[in-house]
């Protein structure tokens, strides 16, 4: 419920009113999208790389390589990294992320074809509306600019509480492969978001963003879709788990890195 | 029409968020109301008082002076209280305590902040402490029958009051991974408790309309006359006497209805007053904020 109160309120708040207030331009909002598309894109073959070399199902794993923790891990970090410019770029990682997510990475564990997570998520409307705003070169009245700033509030701390509680609650059961598969995962996203800011020629905030966006663990949201469809959730419970407790460890040695 | 553009800018939170905690309610999502009030009560207020104090520079003078108020307020509040219920002939323990304590936390928290900023907030946040260690204390004394000042040294509000207070005389800040962290929990706090009093409201059982209209207009009225007489007579300025004010005028506390739960006092009514006034302080609060500012 914690959960569901931050994903339905205060996520699209936090977005709408961190694009925004913090005058993300258009072109900065498109090079970031841009640079952690190629960066997914990456992720992808390398997803498909190891699924064949280790043998095991797509409908599991391969979200587990796209599908990175931006949001409730990303966006403190890039968020205390960088100020609130890092904020609004960590921002438009999320929203990639997420809508990736909630559609490729849902149809993926659905193994069909769901265009309906699309309308059925609020996130969609506030980037829509926020996109408005962004265009028209217009700031949002004082009401929906207090309000939405407000809102958003919610969203980190209840995020970050709902990341605790759903770690505490799972359970690990076989390791080797799913250890093998973490480690992987946290490596390439490290390598890849290196190199594409490098190939990309980004500087200061942006590429420090794009780096942390990469290297994060393996999205929570990942075990939720996992029970939904009954797709070996213990199996990407303890991918979760471990992927997110090597990066606490790796953490210092990232944040030294991006910065 | 600007000035009616900004109150509107100032109020428009507090209904949107209560309108979405009512939504949430009506399409029948899950609210874990006690969930949400620990983590608010545990681990959000406190952060949000020891930020709130980091980012302000108060006087020890203007804090002293709105504290001196409030209290001014609080027993204006007891005695005009007490002889309304004695007057209607009524029990004093259902009554007294949801017409003595505002809402000054969910409601008056926001309203400060977005009417006066920071040390609004800062100083609603004075107000608010005293009137938490009123409701604790003596409210919960008045229904219960017995005090309990234990309950009021445990509470980790207090704490976090003495010592951002201590922080402030002190001129000391907190490590900025400290600030950073804190302020981020603060942030849901206002947000959290609005939708609360969203869904609550909605799931109050209301009676006896007619009484409970009756005494929830009286808190209004009684609230916006002390706030005023109160400020006049502590000669309060700018921000100290808007927040005196405004704290003053709020509706009835949420926390009052728990109590009369949980001590089995007349619950239906409260309930009928929590939601009357609160109905109509929607439409009161802009033309006070135009009083005020």
């Amino acid at each position: 419920m914690v959960g569901a109160l931050a994903l339905n309120l205060g996520m699209p708040c936090l977005v709408f009113s961190s694009l925004t207030r913090l005058n993300v331009s258009l072109t900065a909002f498109a090079e970031m999208v841009g640079a952690y598309a190629v960066v997914m894109l990456c992720f992808l073959f390398v997803g498909l790389a190891a699924i064949r070399s280790l043998k095991v199902p797509a409908h599991t794993y391969l979200p587990i390589f796209t599908s990175s923790n931006t949001g409730n891990m990303g966006l403190p970090l890039c968020l205390f990294a960088f100020g609130s410019e890092g904020l609004a770029f960590g921002i438009c990682i999320f929203i990639l992320s997420s809508i990736y997510s909630f559609t490729v990475g849902w149809s993926i564990y659905a193994g069909r074809l769901a265009a309906d997570v699309l309308y059925n998520n609020p996130l969609i409307y506030a980037v829509a509306l926020a996109l408005i705003f962004m265009l028209s070169d217009t700031s949002p009245p004082d009401w929906l600019a207090n309000t939405t700033e407000l809102i958003s509030g919610l969203a980190i701390p209840l995020m970050l509480v709902s990341l605790g509680v759903a770690i505490a609650d799972l359970r690990v059961r076989r390791t080797g492969k799913i250890v093998i598969i973490s480690f992987i995962k946290l490596v390439t996203g490290f390598i890849v978001g290196y190199a594409v800011g490098d190939i990309w020629g980004m500087e200061g905030a942006a590429r420090g963003v794009l780096i942390i966006g990469a290297a994060m663990p393996i999205a929570v949201h990942n075990y939720m879709f996992a029970q939904r469809f009954d797709r070996n959730s213990d199996d990407t419970a303890g991918m979760i788990v471990i992927s997110t407790i090597l990066s606490l460890a790796t953490l210092p040695l990232l944040m030294y890195l991006a910065l | 029409m600007d000035t009616i553009f900004q109150l509107f800018g100032i109020v428009a939170p507090v209904f949107v968020c209560v309108g979405l905690g009512v939504l949430w309610a009506k399409i029948g999502a899950a609210f874990d109301s006690k969930l949400i009030t620990s983590l608010v009560y545990n681990i959000g207020a406190p952060c949000l008082i020891l930020a709130t104090f980091q980012k302000v520079d108060l006087s020890p003078g203007a804090m002293g002076e709105v504290a001196l108020a409030t209290i001014s307020c609080y027993a204006a509040f007891t005695i005009l209280s007490i002889l309304l219920i004695r007057l209607l002939g009524l029990e004093i323990p259902s009554y007294l305590p949801s017409l003595i304590f505002p809402l000054t936390a969910s409601m008056g928290l926001p309203v400060c902040y977005f009417a006066l900023g920071d040390e609004g907030l800062a100083l609603a946040i004075v107000y608010f402490t005293f009137g938490a260690i009123g409701t604790f204390t003596a409210g919960a004394a008045i229904a219960a029958g017995t005090l309990s000042f234990r309950r009021l040294m445990r509470a980790p509000v207090v704490h976090a009051v003495l010592l951002a207070v201590v922080l402030q005389l002190t001129d000391t800040s907190l490590p900025k991974w400290l600030f950073n962290s804190v302020n981020l929990l603060g942030g849901m706090v206002i947000p959290a408790q609005l939708v609360a009093l969203g869904v609550s409201l909605l799931e109050l059982r209301v009676g006896g309309l007619v009484r409970s209209s009756l005494l929830g207009v009286f808190r209004l009225v009684m609230g916006v006359g002390v706030g005023f007489a109160v400020a006049e007579a502590f000669d309060l300025e700018g921000a100290a006497r808007a927040v005196v004010i405004l704290q003053s005028a709020m509706p009835v506390a949420v926390s009052s209805y728990l109590f009369a739960q949980q001590y089995n006092r007349k619950t239906d009514e409260v309930a009928g007053m929590i939601v009357v006034s609160t109905g109509i302080s929607f439409i009161t609060l802009p033309f006070l904020l135009l009083a005020v500012l």
